[in-house]
């Protein structure tokens, strides 16, 4: 087994040092802002996804709610500057903290029911939301939409987008450590072990309504942080997008192509599903074909890689390393006559 | 009857819509003792232990241990109180490796050793001593779900252990079975009790059940119609009465 561990840290360290050097060098890379600006959509993707994967991917309960938590931080930092007259970030962190204290009595709420249940709960709050937003014109700017004014005013817009690119790419990093450091504790441990069998976790003296209500916190804040920054990007809010089923399923297909259980699956899924997209709406114009793609491309996912991607690739790599495994103890006569002495 | 109380319950109830799967059930174990639970099909003994560890809600009664009211708390809190126990159909974390299975029921400390490594070496250590006690130490890393019914029943058993109960509730440990495993887990189970662990065990195997344990609760129809010794129980009327007719 520690064979295949090492052999991962070796083959793993490259690839994440060659993505680290890719994400960073785009910005120069990239021929045009408007690719540039695709990178962005795609970071943040990434954001929003391995956000929803600090509650997917280690609990297995599926949002499809999570494009309200994002809502909720874009519309709570526009609203924040541009009725409570805060500075740009510091209206970004507020609203952050205001969804993170939010997700509780929603946690609360929804964290009680389980498997489909949560599920609809889920959709039930992007919809309720969605009506608020559009209703409360007087303070949402409604169907018209909101117009969030921008950080930075004196720069031109590839600078813009070059700013906000390193913004989105810092939150990623801090998102992904995060998840990280999680994966790796005891507290992480815990909530796999809810994915797998609820119950028995309790059982054995994990407190799990606790701990799911602690990892749903975490995951909103990163939802929101991901929200706003957005909106401070793109400067221009509607209830539609910003409250759509959509966003939600996106969140949630991406994090399932690149594979729940993975660090970098939500990123993979983003990266794959993102371009995707941009190049449907490129090619294609304002037509569904991308949801059609998009619904074909689950569909293949869940029937041939339900672990996601990074699974399945690495599963074939894994197989020239794997060891036979024994059923029986292998023990040799002389550890056999240790333990008849002992 | 002079031993001190384990696990006891006062008039526990529990009905299911029409079904009452417990009737007022009064059941005291003994503390220090290995304790057996038998009955027909249906007679309520998983409901008995499913209330009294939290995972259901009894409607009416109280449980106590030690002396202690545990009836409303939930199973985290029964379990951190001391009270391990296995499941009917053996779980186990399947998607998780051996050892994981094992290292979850690490208790926890307070809230900063939660986000301490999983993997800490005094953990590992500990884990792998039970995963060796159950002859498993190889299979450490093997996702639980690709081992044997035996192999996972030990390891079922060994994450119990890791949560250092006083007492440890055995829902049917023999089920499904071969002779030479059921040998090996009524080892480890006086091996156990002679270091002060206090057993309740669900069983449908007597040969098991009147070998192994001191003091046996009949139960029927949601009630207990008997308890005592092996030796009382076996030419109880009432207990070939529910058995048989």
């Amino acid at each position: 087994m520690r064979s295949v561990s090492k052999a991962r840290v070796w083959l793993g360290l490259p690839v994440l040092l060659a993505g680290v050097g890719l994400v960073l060098s785009f910005p120069s890379l990239a021929p045009n802002p408007y690719l540039l600006s695709v990178g962005i959509v795609v970071l943040n993707y990434a954001v929003l996804s391995t956000a929803w994967n600090f509650m997917g991917g280690f609990t297995g309960y599926i949002s499809l709610g999570h494009g309200a938590l994002a809502g909720l931080g874009a519309y709570g930092t526009a609203l924040l500057i541009t009725k409570a007259g805060m500075p740009s970030f510091a209206a970004l962190f507020a609203a952050t903290a205001i969804v993170a204290l939010l997700a509780i009595p929603l946690g609360f709420a929804a964290l009680r029911v389980r498997g489909a249940s949560f599920v609809i709960v889920s959709i039930a709050l992007v919809l309720i939301l969605l009506l608020v937003f559009q209703s409360w014109a007087s303070l949402t700017g409604g169907s018209s939409g909101l117009v969030v004014p921008r950080p930075f005013p004196q720069l031109l817009r590839p600078e813009h987008h070059r700013v906000f690119y390193y913004l989105f790419a810092g939150l990623l990093a801090l998102a992904l450590l995060c998840w990280w450091l999680i994966d790796r504790s005891r507290f992480g441990l815990g909530l796999k072990a809810v994915r797998e069998d609820e119950d028995k976790a309790e059982s054995l003296g994990t407190p799990t309504f606790a701990y799911k209500l602690v990892i749903f916190t975490v995951s909103a804040a990163f939802t929101a942080l991901g929200g706003g920054l957005y909106a401070l990007w793109f400067g221009d809010l509607d209830p539609v997008f910003q409250f759509s089923i959509l966003s939600g399923a996106y969140m949630v297909l991406m994090a399932l192509l690149g594979g729940v259980r993975n660090l970098f699956g939500p990123v993979l899924g983003a990266l794959i599903v993102g371009i995707g997209l941009e190049y449907f709406k490129v090619e294609y114009g304002n037509t569904p074909l991308h949801l059609v793609a998009s619904g074909l491309l689950l569909a293949v996912v869940v029937m041939f890689m339900p672990d996601g991607v990074i699974p399945s690739v690495s599963n074939v790599f894994g197989r020239f390393f794997q060891p036979t495994r024994a059923s029986i103890r292998e023990v040799s006569a002389e550890q056999l006559r240790e333990e008849a002495r002992r | 009857m002079t031993a001190p109380r384990n696990l006891e319950t006062v008039e526990l109830t529990k009905r299911f819509g029409g079904v009452t799967a417990l009737d007022g059930a009064s059941i005291a174990f003994h503390d220090g003792k290995i304790n057996a639970i038998i009955g027909p099909n249906g007679s309520g003994k998983t409901t008995y232990f499913n209330c009294v560890t939290g995972m259901i809600r009894a409607d009416s009664g109280q449980t106590t241990y030690r002396g202690h009211d545990i009836t409303r708390r939930p199973p985290h809190a029964i379990a951190a109180a001391g009270i391990g126990r296995t499941f009917q159909l053996c779980r186990v974390f399947p998607r998780m490796s051996a050892l994981d299975n094992v290292l979850v029921a690490a208790r926890p400390g307070g809230v900063a050793t939660r986000l301490r490594g999983a993997r800490g070496r005094a953990e590992v250590a500990r884990a792998r001593e039970w995963l060796a006690h159950m002859g498993m130490d190889h299979l450490e890393g093997v996702e639980a779900g690709n081992l044997s019914w035996g192999q996972q029943k030990l390891l079922e058993l060994a994450g119990v252990l890791m949560s250092e109960p006083e007492t440890i509730l055995l829902d049917e440990p023999a089920g499904g079975v071969n002779p030479a495993l059921i040998d090996r887990i009524a080892a480890l189970v006086r091996e156990l009790n002679a270091a002060g662990k206090t057993f309740i065990i669900v069983e449908h195997n007597m040969d098991l059940v009147m070998n192994l344990c001191e003091h046996i609760v009949v139960l029927d129809r949601g009630r207990p119609i008997a308890a005592g010794p092996p030796s009382v129980i076996r030419s109880d009327e009432r207990v070939l009465g529910a058995y048989l007719g």
